[in-house]
């Protein structure tokens, strides 16, 4: 197939499916044609630039494109647009990828269901009566639906593996630093990293190796050293507090599932404790608001995005932001703001930071007996519409798996494994111990093939059939 | 009641470096609003801040060459305040570990010695400026423009412990951490220009009060006269105040420039809270000893070295302090002109008020290619030995500063060598003597002012060319033996 027939192939898709799923906040028809048929001519030519070349990829919509809106499903910044790119974007250009479009996601990827974009829900493609997770819920469901070939989505606390889970396709959050931040519109620094979604694990190594890498725009960026496996058994962990009251039985089974595999394969598999797993939660709805608190506080009307009228330039930048931002923003930034005061640093975000630092050195340990550590990706399948909104607790407890990851700044992987009782997917997640990254891809990838995940979303079914 | 005052100083130290602090924008000196800008310092959504090592660099200097401890483990924080020229709404600043802490800068006060001790030296990123149209203040402005070309240009922060007493003091201080800053290469130092901006935090208490009185910042105090004057202004207005019992309010004032005043800008209710936290976007800076000593390697000849060899050269203590606080030339100039001329003060003197005061009649900035330390010392030399007159002297160094000449040869071809031939003086002194009978007959004594008008009517008819010393020598002689 041509990149220019694959490119009309997911647009076609696209044009049935986002009716039903507005997954895709903006499609870029006109200019993705155009390079795909570029990308013909470099493959008649034998000049293909890579594996991705031609490839149809859906970027979040707070990663920055040249050019086009960058909103964060946000109403502030609804008339955003990018006068630069972002350095993913850029290496994905290099290798000749083609975009075919901005993915919807919850308000600046605060939320865990798309609930919270200020451009209404993205829906599961499996069942459009369910969430497809979020934030990163836009760039799961358009790779669940076919209208792209694979997507990137940032996970900040789970924010790609969740979706990915929800929608029955492959997330990957690389180890922080590894990809660059850069163009990435933040939402908690020291946790965000861009990663991502792909219908098999070998694609997301694909996209990964592209994607990954030093980036001088970016100080938090590292040079990999990636580690190798000595051994083809590998020592597997699971995770204990992640296999108890809170996670669903259907959740756990995924796991026992995978674990009666790998033992099969010969793989050593034993139970491990981390104790401050349970405390994972806490300490990042303290971090994470903290540091989000001050990265938006530069949406102020002043330069860019949406500006009310106002008498003074105080009055200005209050009706704004009181304007601009939704509900779940303005909670957390009011979180972050008080864990931040004077008189209330100590309690509140200077404990937070010292868990997180003990959290980091209890993994360390643990990665010095196991190779990876296996838990379920979420507590359960995906959850309807409004089933979560009106309790926030219950809406953050949802990333409960995937939080500890990001607090140790560790790669962590989601596959889908099998189906719940109402045909929804269900997943396991991976962690390995920082920059394992290509071999944890590889371990995923030894899973994927034991467990035959061979499903496809009911809204593919039902028009394929009609 | 005998009151005393404090001062404390915070000063801004805009750094010489080519590039802003956290992005490769180009520092520029422009009035064109908005042509150095990036996304990271228009603070634009998705774009992240790298430190600049120059910078990083140009503040150890300063912490090194202001006495202080280095910091081997700096972090940057995020200073949160909402302001329309701060593009972020966060200032990139330095809270619990700055980059220097208690140092000291030696400075002079007439013939004395202190010492001002520094609190910490540490790294903040500039803002962007504010151009309010309509008025000068934003509360009376009808629009505001906003110009980012400063937006993060690098600044180094220096707090003073509250150990200053006086005005004077204060402007002694600022002008030996101009010089220190200007001395290391690090920054223009330029006042008007606002590469250093002062505030100053004042209280004033009683003297046998072991306790510091109320603080009250004082802002806006643009040159080194205005900082004298509003400390001044200050420390009047506070000490009145509590003469007659009232107490001092906690807030900020504003030297207002035209009514000579402190103003108040908003009363502070404790202290603002800028919620500090480590940036997440930056990584913690390591200052090891490699990178110390690698700095160090830039630190010469500081003012307090200048000072040393000033004063070994047989300067006073004012006298070595204000040349080493004036241009390298001059500096450089005295010392290689004293090797010849050995008279400390008087070539001082000639430099620091004949040939700077000359210099600045004739707006010259820079000294001509052919006057040289040589011709300088030559020239101190002939008035020195009495060869001319100081005022044939004043008159060769004028023509020296227009063209090449050489001071001697202009002198003798010109006729301007004093006469110390006794008999030719005597010649002329009788001749005076004769033609003013008059007047010699009212003198009474050798004090007496007609004197001075008798040697002058012989340095007159010998048009300058004798000494006037030599010419009172005989004509006193010759009228009272």
């Amino acid at each position: 197939m041509k990149p220019s027939e694959l490119f009309e192939q997911v647009y076609e898709t696209a044009s049935y499916t986002e009716s039903v799923l507005h997954a895709h906040l903006e499609l870029f028809y006109d200019e993705g044609l155009k390079l795909s048929k570029e990308s013909d001519k470099r493959y008649t030519k034998n000049e293909s630039l890579g594996l991705l070349d031609g490839i149809p990829i859906a970027i979040k919509d707070n990663i920055n494109i040249y050019g086009y809106k960058t909103t964060c499903s946000s109403k502030m910044l609804s008339n955003y647009v990018s006068p630069y790119d972002a350095t993913v974007v850029t290496s994905l250009k290099k290798a000749g990828t083609i975009f075919t479009g901005k993915t919807n996601l919850d308000e600046f990827a605060m939320g865990s269901s798309t609930e919270n974009s200020a451009y209404g829900p993205t829906k599961n493609p499996w069942n459009p009566d369910f969430v497809p997770g979020g934030s990163s819920g836009g760039s799961a469901a358009v790779v669940s639906a076919g209208s792209a070939v694979a997507s990137l989505g940032s996970d900040t606390g789970g924010s790609i593996r969740q979706p990915a889970s929800f929608c029955g396709v492959v997330g990957f959050k690389p180890t922080y630093g590894t990809v660059s931040r850069y163009g990435l519109i933040a939402f908690a620094s020291s946790l965000d990293q861009i990663g991502p979604i792909t219908n098999t694990v070998d694609d997301t190594r694909i996209i990964f190796n592209e994607i990954q890498g030093y980036d001088s725009k970016d100080a938090t960026s590292i040079t990999p050293e990636y580690t190798k496996l000595e051994n083809k058994k590998v020592k597997v962990g699971i995770l204990k507090e992640l296999m108890q009251e809170g996670v669903s039985n259907e959740s756990q089974n995924e796991v026992n599932k995978v674990v009666n595999l790998l033992k099969e394969k010969g793989h050593d598999v034993t139970e491990i404790s981390l104790p401050l797993t349970e405390m994972a939660l806490s300490v990042y709805y303290l971090i994470a608001p903290a540091e989000c608190s001050a990265n938006l506080s530069r949406f102020d009307g002043v330069r860019y995005g949406i500006r009310e009228d106002a008498s003074t330039s105080y009055e200005m930048m209050n009706k704004t932001r009181s304007v601009g931002f939704g509900e779940e923003v303005k909670k957390r930034i009011l979180l972050g703001t008080y864990a931040l005061s004077a008189g209330y640093f100590d309690e509140y975000y200077g404990r937070a930071l010292k868990v997180r630092s003990k959290i980091i050195t209890d993994f360390k340990t643990a990665f010095d007996k196991v190779d990876f550590i296996l838990s379920p990706t979420t507590p359960t399948p995906a959850f309807g519409f409004g089933e979560k909104t009106k309790n926030p607790l219950e809406m953050y407890l949802s990333d409960l798996c995937t939080i500890p990851a990001n607090l140790a700044g560790l790669p962590a992987i989601s596959i889908p494994t099998g189906l719940s009782e109402n045909n929804l997917p269900l997943s396991v997640q991976i962690m390995g111990k920082p920059c394992s990254d290509y071999s944890l891809i590889d371990f995923a990838e030894s899973i994927e093939e034991m467990v035959e995940f061979n499903f496809s979303p009911n809204l593919l079914k039902e028009n394929n059939e009609s | 009641m005998n009151l005393k005052a404090t001062i404390g100083m915070e000063t801004h130290v805009e750094l010489d470096t080519k590039s802003k602090m956290f992005c490769s924008c180009e520092v520029v000196e422009t009035d064109e609003p908005n042509i150095s800008v990036c996304p990271t310092c228009l603070g634009l959504p998705g774009a992240l801040p790298v430190p600049n090592k120059t910078a990083i660099e140009y503040i150890v200097m300063l912490s090194l060459g202001a006495n202080c401890n280095i910091t081997n483990e700096g972090m940057f924080h995020r200073k949160n305040y909402f302001y329309p020229d701060l593009p972020k709404n966060y200032q990139i600043s330095q809270f619990d570990f700055p980059v220097g802490v208690n140092g000291f800068l030696e400075i002079v006060l007439d013939e004395e010695l202190h010492s001002v001790e520094i609190e910490r030296v540490h790294m903040e990123e500039d803002t962007g400026k504010s151009v309010h149209i309509g008025s000068g203040r934003i509360d009376s402005a009808t629009s505001t423009l906003l110009d980012f070309n400063r937006s993060g240009i690098p600044l180094v922060e220096v707090v003073t412990k509250p150990v200053i007493s006086t005005s004077k003091m204060a402007v002694a201080y600022i002008e030996e951490l101009r010089q220190l800053v200007i001395d290391l290469g690090i920054s223009k130092g330029k006042l008007e220009k606002g590469n250093l901006r002062f505030d100053a935090n004042i209280s004033v208490a009683n003297e046998d009060s072991n306790e510091l009185g109320t603080k009250v910042e004082i802002k806006n105090m643009n040159s080194l006269k205005s900082l004298e004057k509003a400390i001044d202004y200050e420390i009047m207005r506070q000490s009145k105040q509590i003469e007659k019992g009232e107490s001092v309010i906690q807030e900020t004032r504003h030297w207002d420039e035209n009514k000579q005043v402190t103003i108040s800008m908003r009363t502070k209710e404790g202290s603002a809270d800028y919620r500090y936290f480590s940036d997440p976007d930056l990584p913690n800076m390591i200052i090891d000893e490699e990178f110390i000593n690698n700095s160090k390697k830039n630190i010469q000849n500081l003012p307090l070295d200048k000072r040393k060899t000033l004063k070994e050269s047989g300067l006073s203590l004012s006298d070595s302090n204000y040349l080493d606080k004036g241009d390298k030339w001059l500096y450089d100039l005295y010392l290689s002109t004293v090797e010849n001329t050995k008279d400390s003060k008087s070539t001082f003197n000639f430099l620091t008020g004949e040939l700077q005061g000359q210099m600045r009649k004739a707006e010259i900035d820079e000294l001509p290619d052919w006057v040289d330390s040589e011709k300088i010392s030559n020239l101190i030399n002939l008035f020195e030995t009495n060869e001319v007159s100081f005022t044939s002297a004043k008159d060769i160094l004028a023509k020296l500063l227009g063209e090449d000449i050489d001071p001697k040869s202009y002198a003798t071809d010109n006729n301007l060598i004093q006469s110390s031939d006794d008999e030719e003086i005597k010649t002329l002194v009788t001749s005076v003597i004769n033609e003013n009978q008059d007047i010699v007959e009212r003198l009474e004594d050798p004090e007496d002012k007609l004197v001075g008008f008798l040697v002058g009517q012989v340095m007159k008819s010998s048009v300058n060319k004798v000494n006037p010393g030599s010419v009172k020598d005989i004509l006193l002689k010759e009228l009272f033996g």
